[in-house]
């Protein structure tokens, strides 16, 4: 079914239908798809995806009946499970969770930092069926955990969230999702970080072969802010991995990293960029990957360091390990430099298990499968031993053993 | 940055262009436009043998169909192919001078003032030259000794009368005319470049270079070159440009094919010192270059060298197909960019033979206005067992206004392969220029060694009697600017 059939057949379920602004700006991401140039071949950033899949779905979409949030105040951490995009209302003094308003929408429609060409997000702005709004409130130290549930089989969710960090704020926030049906997620998380406020981001992904899971985060930092990410993507199914961040105050940082982990036909895209539009800001962008099978990957990333952000410091890694003959990696380091008092650096590698340590181990008496594993483990050792959060590194601990079994 | 260094940027970036002089020689064009005529005249006055002007109408209905590359990250007006001149030649050079004796004394003027006498030249670097004016070659040198050995240096035009057999089974071999526009368009209308064979087994004693010109006013060049080194051979190959100073917009789309067999080597360097264009960015060489070496045979090796200072738009990515076992290609590059110069310049390595390695290294130098990017790709194919790259570029900013880019994809299909990649962009180190300082240097001196110190991985790279040249080039790209 075409864009514009499942739009009209479906507006009812579709946040904002009814707002002019909106739907005009609908119309406008509507033709890019309807025009004869749109260009699938051509855009790099969908390489390895078959965006006809994504294009051509059948939309479905149910209101979950029952969500939550539950509060344990003396530690200051809330659990919320978010069923099919959608989360309960809720407010105390330190936070606040809504649904997202209109505004919202409009005012995300406006940044320019996402590509026009990004058609999953287009198609997120264009499908919009769930989401919510979490506010930080000043000063506070919060940690918050979402389990991310999608409840029937064939549901395409498109979700937007928002949050707000304010001023002097502290979040944790850990984001699971781990579906076993046969649905599609795509969700844009938006996320403002206010004077001084931290964000710890982390993304545990593991979702089944038949799960579609495409996720976008836009984030902007003011004066002082940071803003971590650490993504594990364990899962079976496709995932993209579409990370933006925006410097857009003196002093701030951004971390983005990841690890991915691919068997069987697996795909993963991923992507991060950071723009500096200030000075003295620091960014770092690490990416690891360990390719099985036919598996395939490819990791973007972009520094872009505009005319006035002197004194910039910005990096880059991309590591891939290949452990089969069927195994692909594209990566495409790119770094855009318009100010000259910058520290800028890329270094990728892509290749086998290191032989001679495979011979070191072997010479000690280990089996190649046991050195193939020790030395998997070590390649990501620098990322996992840095969680210092006891139960999250348990977790990832665990799944990487479940990985590394079906490793030869 | 302190004000001496402003001042030495300032006046580095306002550092005329030297080799900016026209030669007044009246000249035999045909009427401006890309039509089947043009074509048509331009194989006749050549003198060519059907299937070739076949070969050319066949790659300009290509031409037609294709659309330009829009990838780079270039800035550019839309080039109006009908408003170019694509066959200009000296008068009366259709005979071809025997001796230098016979050449135009203008000629061999201009070529004084550029400081490349071809007497001296010949007599004391040793040097064939096959030096191509405007379009046509005029004068070749040291023939004798080459054909002792068996060796064929001579004009793409001469040998497609006098080797037909090579030309058919090589020229568009390794870049297909319907490859991508520009070559496409430098099918239809190349008129000249140097042809070069070297026989099985032989070493070529001397470095084989060829100067061009662009002097006639919109003329665009459009110069072929084929090199192809048979088994077990080696030959290393010499390019220098200088332009003279025009305002309009002149279009350069060169092609080279390189070809090498089994255990042949092939070194190509090249000096690139066309008119950039002002210090307001008016005028200036459009160089649209496609350069690709096939490494056809086992244990085969292509190098290439480039030197990159001059033009307005550089759109050049000298590539090589490893497709032997063993092969081994090597891109080294400097590129420095000033006022409002654009270069986008890299390299391309398609690994597929076993055990195939390639190295790049590739220094970016913008100053002024410009913007420097490097764009490269590595690729494994499924095949590509035991294949082994290392990339580094590094990019040097100077002043607040030039930007510098680095683009390198990536791609590898093979478990065994390795690939590593580094880049790194900065601006010239205080303490290095504070410690030159102390001991003595002008600040202008100070940046001139640190750039050359900067770019000498690359330079080394070069035969003799270039490296002087591409030092003096650099220091000369740099002067009076340098912070």
């Amino acid at each position: 079914m075409n864009i514009k059939d499942n739009y009209l057949k479906n507006k009812k379920n579709i946040f904002f239908s009814e707002n002019k602004d909106i739907q005009n700006h609908r119309e406008k991401l509507m033709s890019i798809f309807e025009n004869d140039r749109f260009d699938k071949k051509n855009n790099e950033s969908l390489k390895n995806t078959n965006l006809k899949n994504f294009i051509d779905f059948k939309y479905k979409y149910l209101v979950p009946e029952e969500t939550s949030v539950i509060n344990n105040n003396q530690k200051n951490s809330y659990s919320i499970v978010s069923v099919n995009g959608q989360c309960a209302s809720f407010k105390d003094d330190k936070i606040e969770i809504t649904k997202i308003l209109d505004e919202d929408y409009n005012d995300f429609s406006k940044n320019n930092t996402i590509e026009n060409n990004d058609h999953f997000v287009n198609l997120n702005s264009l499908f919009l069926n769930s989401g919510f709004k979490i506010v930080i409130k000043k000063n506070n130290n919060i940690k918050i955990k979402i389990s991310n549930i999608v409840t029937d089989n064939d549901l395409t969710i498109f979700q937007k969230n928002n949050y707000i960090c304010e001023e002097g704020s502290s979040l944790n926030l850990i984001e699971e999702y781990e579906n076993k049906n046969n649905s599609s997620s795509n969700i844009l998380n938006v996320i403002k970080l206010e004077k001084n406020s931290q964000l710890n981001h982390f993304l545990i992904q593991d979702n089944s072969p038949n799960h579609n899971l495409i996720i976008t985060t836009h984030s902007s930092c003011k004066k002082d802010s940071t803003y971590n990410q650490k993504v594990y993507n364990f899962s079976e199914g496709y995932v993209r991995n579409f990370h933006y961040s925006e410097l857009i105050e003196t002093n701030s940082e951004a971390d983005l990293q990841g690890i991915f982990f691919l068997k069987d036909n697996n795909t993963s895209n991923n992507k991060t960029f950071v723009k500096h539009l200030a000075e003295d800001c620091k960014s770092n962008q690490v990416y690891k990957g360990i390719l099985n099978d036919r598996s395939k990957a490819t990791y973007f990333s972009n520094t872009h360091v505009d005319q006035v952000a002197q004194k910039t410091e910005g990096y880059q890694l991309s590591k891939g390990i290949l452990l089969s003959d069927n195994a692909s990696y594209f990566s495409k380091p790119e770094l855009k430099i318009y100010a000259d008092d910058v520290k800028c650096s890329h270094g990728s590698t892509i290749g086998p298990i290191d032989e001679n340590a495979i011979f070191y181990l072997r010479s000690r008496g280990m089996s190649k499968t046991a050195a193939t594993k020790i030395l998997i483990s070590s390649f990501i050792n620098e990322e996992l031993s840095s969680i210092d959060n006891e139960q999250m590194s348990e977790i990832i601990q665990k799944k990487l053993v479940r990985y590394l079994s079906k490793v030869k | 940055m302190n004000s001496e260094t402003l001042n030495t940027l300032d006046s580095y970036s306002k550092n005329k262009y030297k080799y900016g002089f026209v030669t007044d020689i009246d000249n035999e064009k045909p009427k401006k436009g890309l039509n089947e005529d043009t074509i048509k005249f331009i194989s006749s006055k050549k003198n060519e043998p059907d299937w070739m002007l076949e070969w050319r109408l066949k790659a300009f209905s290509k031409w037609k169909k294709i659309k330009e590359p829009k990838w780079a990250n270039l800035n550019f007006p839309q080039i109006d192919y009908q408003d170019i001149y694509y066959y200009s030649a000296p008068k009366g050079f259709e005979k071809k001078p025997k001796d230098l004796s016979e050449v135009d004394p203008k000629l061999i003027e201009t070529y004084n003032k550029l400081g490349i006498p071809l007497e001296e030249q010949k007599v004391l670097a040793g040097v064939a030259v096959d030096v191509v004016f405007d379009s046509v070659s005029v004068a070749t040198t040291y023939k004798g000794e080459l054909e002792k050995l068996g060796i064929i240096f001579c004009s793409i035009g001469e040998a497609i009368q006098k080797h037909p057999d090579l030309i058919k089974k090589y020229l568009g071999s390794v870049i297909p005319a319907g490859d991508h526009s520009f070559s496409a368009l430098n099918s239809a209308v190349f008129t000249d470049g140097s042809f070069v064979y070297i026989p099985e087994g032989v070493k070529c004693p001397m470095e084989l270079s060829t100067y061009f010109r662009i002097n006639a006013e919109n003329t665009g060049q459009f110069e072929r070159t084929l090199i192809i080194a048979d088994k077990g051979s080696y030959v290393s190959y010499l390019e220098g440009c200088t332009a003279p100073k025009r305002d309009d917009n002149q279009l350069h789309a060169a092609n080279v094919e390189l070809i090498a067999l089994e255990d042949a080597e092939i070194k190509y360097s090249t000096v690139q010192n066309w008119y950039p264009g002002d210090e307001h960015g008016k005028g200036g060489i459009y160089n649209f270059v496609t350069k690709r070496g096939l490494c056809a045979g086992k244990n085969s090796k292509i190098s290439w060298t480039q030197v990159e200072t001059g033009s307005a738009i550089t759109w050049k990515y000298p590539s090589c197909i490893l497709k032997g076992d063993n092969s081994i290609g090597e891109f080294y590059s400097v590129a420095i960019t000033n006022n409002f110069q654009q270069a986008d310049t890299g390299t391309k390595m398609t690994h597929i033979g076993k055990n195939t390695k390639s190295k790049i290294i590739s220094k970016g130098i913008s100053l002024g206005k410009s913007q420097n990017t490097y764009r490269g790709e590595v690729s494994f194919l499924r095949k590509a067992d035991k294949a082994r790259n290392y990339t580094q570029c590094d990019s040097l900013l100077v002043g607040n206004k030039c930007g510098a880019h680095t683009v390198p994809y990536i791609d590898s299909k093979n478990n065994t392969a390795v690939i590593e990649h580094e880049a790194s962009t900065s601006k010239i180190n205080e303490d290095q220029l504070y410690y030159c300082r102390q001991r003595g240097l002008t600040h202008e001196e100070a940046v001139s060694l640190i750039v050359n110190g900067f770019c000498k991985q690359v330079l080394q790279e070069l035969p003799m009697e270039f490296a002087v040249e591409a030092q003096k080039l650099v220091s000369i790209s740099l002067e009076g600017s340098v912070g």
